[in-house]
């Protein structure tokens, strides 16, 4: 017995929105960062359900299974890399501030 | 993998047209990891500078061979990247912008010195990733060169790391840009999940048209609206852009600006629906109102250059909306080429002659400062007057052929009401552009200031180059139309 596709890509789309509201409503700059990794990986949910969709051999021919995983992967290195500088920043923020709140950010109206 | 496929995908990767396609990111890649090693190694830190001038010379080089070869090395590395000539003036503009703005950036910094060669690297970094941006055929590719370019980016933004202004700069930069990212991410895997595949080539033959590839078509072109700053995305700009270190800011408006709308139009465009160019269109519009608006009430000149950033971002957008449904049909591409190239020149001139006012902070980026600087700096204000007018599209500079272009192609696209409407609010720019010329030619210089004495042989370089760019892009157009009808 296997979870239909449907179920894990609605999964994905509730942990993306919920990372969207993380992102819009959160202030502390730690639990923003959280939220984005969670909507990068509802992203790779979705890329590995699809993948497994596409592997079904009666979609053989139809889609590539392999490039879900691969992206994933890639996925997978460059938010290490962008939490790297990411929270160097914050830490950056932080010895200015001492506060990394971004109600603290002056003029941060986008 | 077999044996044989294994060596047959290995001798794919050294093909001639593969490593034609590959030199000029080689080139840059190379130069930033010799850069770094020069650093490192007392003996040869005063090679640093030829090994970042003469990476960026190695990759114009391979660009031009490109150009100019027999032939173009097309689809290479099965079908992910592609290079040809079109790609190929995209990348010499990359390299042109990366170049400027690190001449802009020579002796701009004061306490943050000792990390020069650290901000050198960064910038240098950046044109692979818009290399690999323009020449995507693939959406992993593709994301790739966004991160590439973007990671450096948020790092140089926060580069003047004991001012407030350029960390929060940094930081609001970062957090939106790795929501684009995510943005573009999820919609990449709802366009796999509806389509199974992530190869543009493909994509472009697939109907698209079920509301889950179109939901990640939006998505994935939102997270590019993010990227060039136009509405409902566009209010991140003028804070990023002011509180940015000027080169830097130079670099985001015109070659992250040109990456992302070199995408955009090469490879999204022929896949968006037709159905949805009246949306961008009234986007655009609106993009274009809100910049000129916002730029007419600034008192801060980088920031009035980061509104109107937003307002040339929508006029570009005018052209995505006429290429949506047809790829290239009206010249689009040429026009949008043209514009860019223009761009480039007059912001990088515009934003590396502010650099070069900047005693100390920010205190003559403000406009009552500027009061009569054309008798203190003549040619400063000669060469600023001349970017405000290719700014605001005046005859005989390259700002007025580029947007004479955009329009045309409007009306061959049958959009002549969006013409007209944009060619309105492009004379709302006017209103700004020429009060900094008034500002700067028909008022008494303020008593209480000393007019800025700060001289910097890169930064008048920049604005010279620019200067002369803008000119001849303006009157001698043959010599560059040339090279877009190849």
């Amino acid at each position: 017995m296997s979870v239909p596709t449907d179920h894990l890509l609605a999964l994905a789309a509730a942990l993306f929105a919920l990372g969207v509201l993380g992102f819009l409503v959160r202030k502390n700059v730690i639990i923003v960062l959280c939220s984005i990794e969670l909507m990068l990986n509802a992203a790779n949910l979705s890329f590995l359900a699809a993948s497994r969709h596409w592997s079904q051999s009666t979609l053989a021919g139809q889609g590539d299974p392999s490039a879900g995983p691969i992206f994933a992967i890639f996925v997978i290195l460059v938010a290490a890399a962008e939490a790297a500088v990411g929270l160097a920043l914050v830490i950056a923020l932080y010895r200015l501030k001492q506060s990394v709140a971004l109600d603290g950010i002056a003029e941060l109206r986008g | 993998m077999s044996t044989q496929e294994f060596s047959a995908a290995f001798e794919a990767l050294t093909a001639p047209a593969a490593r034609m396609a590959l030199a000029p990111l080689l080139a840059l890649g190379v130069g930033v990891l010799v850069f770094l090693l020069c650093d490192v190694v007392a003996a040869l830190r005063a090679a640093r500078a030829p090994v970042f001038v003469g990476a960026l010379i190695l990759a114009a080089a391979a660009e031009v061979r490109i150009l100019l070869g027999e032939r173009a090395p097309g689809l290479v590395f099965d079908g992910t990247f592609a290079a040809d000539r079109a790609t190929a003036l995209w990348g010499l503009m990359f390299v042109g912008a990366t170049l400027l703005a690190w001449l802009a950036s020579l002796g701009y910094y004061r306490e943050n010195r000792p990390f020069k060669p650290e901000h050198d690297a960064l910038m240098l970094t950046t044109p692979i990733g818009m290399m690999l941006m323009i020449g995507a055929r693939d959406l992993v590719v593709f994301f790739v060169g966004l991160e590439l370019l973007s990671i450096p980016l948020y790092a140089l933004c926060a580069f003047r790391r004991m001012r407030q202004e350029s960390v929060e700069a940094g930081v609001k930069y970062f957090l939106l840009g790795s929501f684009s990212s995510a943005l573009f991410l999820y919609g990449a895997a709802l366009l796999y999940a509806a389509a199974g595949t992530l190869s543009l080539v493909e994509l472009a033959e697939r109907d698209l048209s079920a509301p889950l590839a179109l939901a990640g078509l939006a998505l994935v072109a939102a997270s590019l609206f993010f990227k060039v700053a136009v509405f409902p995305f566009q209010l991140w700009a003028p804070d990023v852009y002011q509180g940015s270190p000027t080169p830097v800011t130079a670099l985001m408006a015109t070659g992250t600006k040109a990456a992302a709308f070199g995408f955009l139009l090469v490879q999204l465009t022929p896949i968006l629906p037709a159905t949805g160019r009246a949306t961008v269109a009234v986007l655009a519009l609106v993009t274009m109102l809100l910049g000129n608006l916002g730029a007419l009430v600034q008192t801060d000149l980088k920031r009035m250059l980061a509104y109107s950033s937003v307002a040339h971002a929508g006029t570009l957008l005018l052209l995505v909306a006429a290429g949506m449904g047809a790829p290239d049909e009206h010249g689009a591409l040429g026009a949008a080429l043209y514009y860019l190239g223009g761009y480039l020149f007059t912001a990088m001139g515009a934003f590396g002659l502010l650099g070069l006012l900047e005693a100390d902070g920010a205190r003559f980026t403000r406009l009552e400062s500027l009061r009569g600087l054309a008798r203190s700096r003549p040619v400063v204000s000669a060469l600023l007057a001349l970017f405000m007018l290719s700014l605001g599209g005046i005859p005989a500079t390259a700002g007025f052929l580029g947007k004479w272009f955009v329009f045309a192609v409007l009306v061959d696209a049958d959009m002549t009401t969006v013409a007209v409407l944009a060619a309105l609010l492009s004379t709302i720019a006017l209103g700004y552009y020429l009060r900094v010329i008034v500002v700067l030619y028909m008022q008494p210089p303020p008593e209480e200031l000393e007019p800025p004495r700060t001289n910097r042989w890169s930064a008048s370089l920049v604005g010279a180059l620019c200067g002369a760019f803008v000119l001849a892009m303006g009157l001698f157009p043959a010599l560059f139309l040339g090279l877009l009808g190849s």
